[in-house]
């Protein structure tokens, strides 16, 4: 494939994702916007196959769209009521809200085009082939302690739910149950 | 691997005996036993920093510091703990939220305090962030029945996410600028490759996620309605230890990064002006506030500005003195709430005016709260004057003497605020009186709060002799 080809199949994607997301904030039916998030997501995926992150690519689509989305998914429906009610969208102080954002975007994209100075590999130390294999070597190494410690915080957050979620119990007192 | 698990003993205690209470809780069910196990396990974590210090060094590769700085904050985030369990229980009865889960992850909170204030490492600050701020979302909501606990706890969480974001898009930033996680590394980096625009945007973004969680204007709107909210004492611990623990890793970032900045006033200019609208806003709000609860708010708002004097002024001074003061806060505050929690009622009995006579109905009680309230104000003898004489001294050393004025004359403001209190207590006719309801070790607490916030004002040497050396070290 010649780099047009690849310049054309890029802003496609890129196209995807920025439509899709703005469907996800304007839509007032809380379904399409979930099936907008769906693309989304998968235009992302697609963008991190162009940066070569294979590993992250497929992270994104099995825990996003796998998991997350679809959770999402049967939250709605399951709960039939939110699948009727009207989202809430109209927009609090848009002009304020839209000078902030749009200084902060040309502030984002100056840097990144003219003064920013990436830190870039050396072409004879860039990886070839997959990335699966350094990133599973650099968890269990380096950054284990990070890595075990994640495992704390999906327990806390699992705790945290069980907890708020849970049915009404009695409540202990000095003197026993 | 063995070495590394001595060498960060404080956190390891923690996370192992996090398991043992999740499975006491599972299998027997008393909320009373496991309130004695945290306990243990917060004792336990002091005794080993004191017995067991451990040296100056890195653990897990680079991942984390160890040293003086680090048992220093760890003893804070564990001192918080210790006090916050051991005023809690009485207070959970009243509302009938007196489970274990509430011990269990204010334990859990306490280890991403702990992670936080020893970090060496982006990524380690970020989870460590995570684990303490998902804790306190859930601490926040621990009244489920209550519709102000449950918007406390949705605005925390939809307010700390977003704050997150900017936290991680920084951290991003600067591995894009550096090709670093390691902080000593990315100093490194700086040294050699100059620091380009990119890197400062990204040290801005970071920089938004702390200030979000130590509550600095203009990110500070969630602090009031998070902290009335939620249960009274689920508040003390956010307002001292989480705001600790986000001093601690702000210290640990600009030590690290501070050598490698040619220009350093920028970032001590941005802080100066930061600090002044913090102790501006906070101070002038809660001249108006009558419930107590949200009157704390706005002072944690203002004690954090007094506390980013010391942060602006950038010097070793200054950043000993936030330590300092960091401990002798999370004391008093604890103290105040501490009071609070024994006479309020599902959400009654917390204003000002309530504490009406208070002195002739319960004398003990309105005495501490009267120490508390003094030492907030940062009166001498206590020990909250001796945490602002540090940072301001700090701010005077590194040029920074208009800075120091405008504390001064904040905390004068304070004054107003805090003696209302104190004036409804001791000088006004009692109302119909509330009852107390505190138990031996509640007050037991409280009343050793008092003390030692009597002993450091009056001999703060030995403490003020720890923070230095803590800093010393930590910036060779």
């Amino acid at each position: 494939m010649n780099s047009l080809a690849y310049q054309i199949i890029f802003y496609l994607f890129a196209a995807i994702i920025v439509g899709s997301a703005a469907l996800v904030v304007i839509s007032k039916n809380i379904i399409h916007s979930a099936f907008g998030l769906l693309f989304t997501f998968f235009g992302v995926a697609a963008i991190y196959v162009y940066l070569n992150a294979d590993f992250i690519a497929v992270t994104q689509i099995v825990v996003y769209v796998g998991g997350i989305l679809v959770l999402l998914l049967f939250g709605v429906m399951l709960t039939n009521k939110i699948t009727q009610a009207d989202l809430k969208t109209e927009t609090l102080n848009p002009v304020p809200g839209l000078l902030i954002t749009l200084s902060v975007l040309a502030m984002l994209l100056y840097t990144f085009y003219f003064r920013a100075k990436w830190v870039t590999v050396p072409v004879d130390q860039q990886l070839r082939g997959t990335v699966v294999e350094p990133i599973g070597i650099a968890t269990m190494t380096t950054y284990v302690l990070p890595f075990e410690i994640v495992s704390i915080v999906l327990m806390v957050a699992l705790l945290g739910a069980a907890y708020i979620a849970r049915a009404d119990r009695k409540v202990q007192t000095k003197e026993g149950k | 691997m063995l070495n590394d698990l001595l060498l960060t003993l404080p956190i390891t205690i923690a996370t192992v005996w996090v398991l043992v209470l999740i499975l006491c809780e599972a299998f027997v069910h008393n909320a009373n036993l496991t309130r004695w196990l945290t306990a243990i396990g917060f004792a336990g974590i002091i005794a080993s920093i004191f017995l067991i210090p451990s040296p100056e060094g890195y653990a897990y590769g680079t991942m984390l510091r160890t040293g003086t700085f680090t048992n220093f904050s760890n003893f804070i985030f564990a001192v918080s703990g210790l006090l916050v369990v051991s005023i809690s229980d009485k207070y959970l009865e009243e509302e009938e939220i007196n489970f274990g889960e509430y011990y269990i992850i204010l334990f859990i909170s306490t280890i991403g305090m702990m992670l936080m204030g020893s970090a060496a490492n982006l990524s380690v600050i970020f989870i460590g962030l995570e684990t303490m701020s998902v804790a306190l979302y859930t601490l926040a909501g621990m009244l489920r029945k209550d519709v102000r606990s449950n918007e406390a706890a949705m605005k925390y969480f939809l307010l700390g996410s977003f704050a997150t974001g900017f936290f991680l898009y920084g951290i991003a930033l600067i591995y894009g600028a550096t090709g670093e996680l390691a902080l000593p590394r990315i100093a490194a980096s700086l040294q050699t490759n100059g620091v380009s625009t990119l890197f400062w945007i990204g040290l801005s973004l970071l920089m938004i996620g702390f200030l979000f969680k130590v509550s600095a204007v203009p990110f500070h709107q969630w602090t009031p309605d998070v902290y009335e909210g939620s249960p009274t004492t689920a508040a003390a611990f956010m307002s001292t230890g989480s705001k600790a623990a986000a001093f601690s890793s702000l210290i640990i970032v600009l030590s690290n990064i501070s050598i490698a900045l040619p220009n350093n006033a920028v970032l001590q200019t941005a802080f100066a002006y930061i600090a002044v609208a913090t102790m501006a806003v906070g101070n002038i709000t809660a001249l108006t506030q009558d419930n107590l609860k949200r009157m704390l708010a706005y002072s944690s708002i203002a004690h954090a500005g007094y506390m980013l004097v010391g942060i602006a002024a950038g010097s070793n001074e200054g950043y000993s003195g936030v330590l300092y003061y960091a401990l002798i806060y999370t004391l008093m505050n604890v103290g105040a709430f501490g009071v609070i929690a024994v006479l309020e009622r599902h959400r009654t009995l917390t204003n000002a005016s309530d504490y009406a006579g208070l002195f002739k109905q319960h004398p003990l009680l309105a005495g501490l709260m009267a120490v508390f309230m003094f030492s907030l104000a940062g009166l001498p003898p206590f020990g909250g004057f001796v945490g602002k004489y540090k940072v301001f001294a700090a701010a005077v050393e590194a040029d920074l003497t208009w800075l120091a004025i405008v504390g001064v004359l904040a905390s004068v403001v304070s004054v107003y605020y805090y003696l209302r209190v104190v004036i409804f207590m001791f000088m006004r006719d009692p109302e119909p009186a509330p009852q107390a309801n505190a138990n031996a070790t509640g007050s037991f607490a409280l009343v050793a709060i008092a003390v030692i916030v009597f002993l450091m004002g009056i001999f703060p040497t030995e403490v003020l002799k720890l923070a230095d050396n803590a800093m010393k070290v930590a910036l060779k």
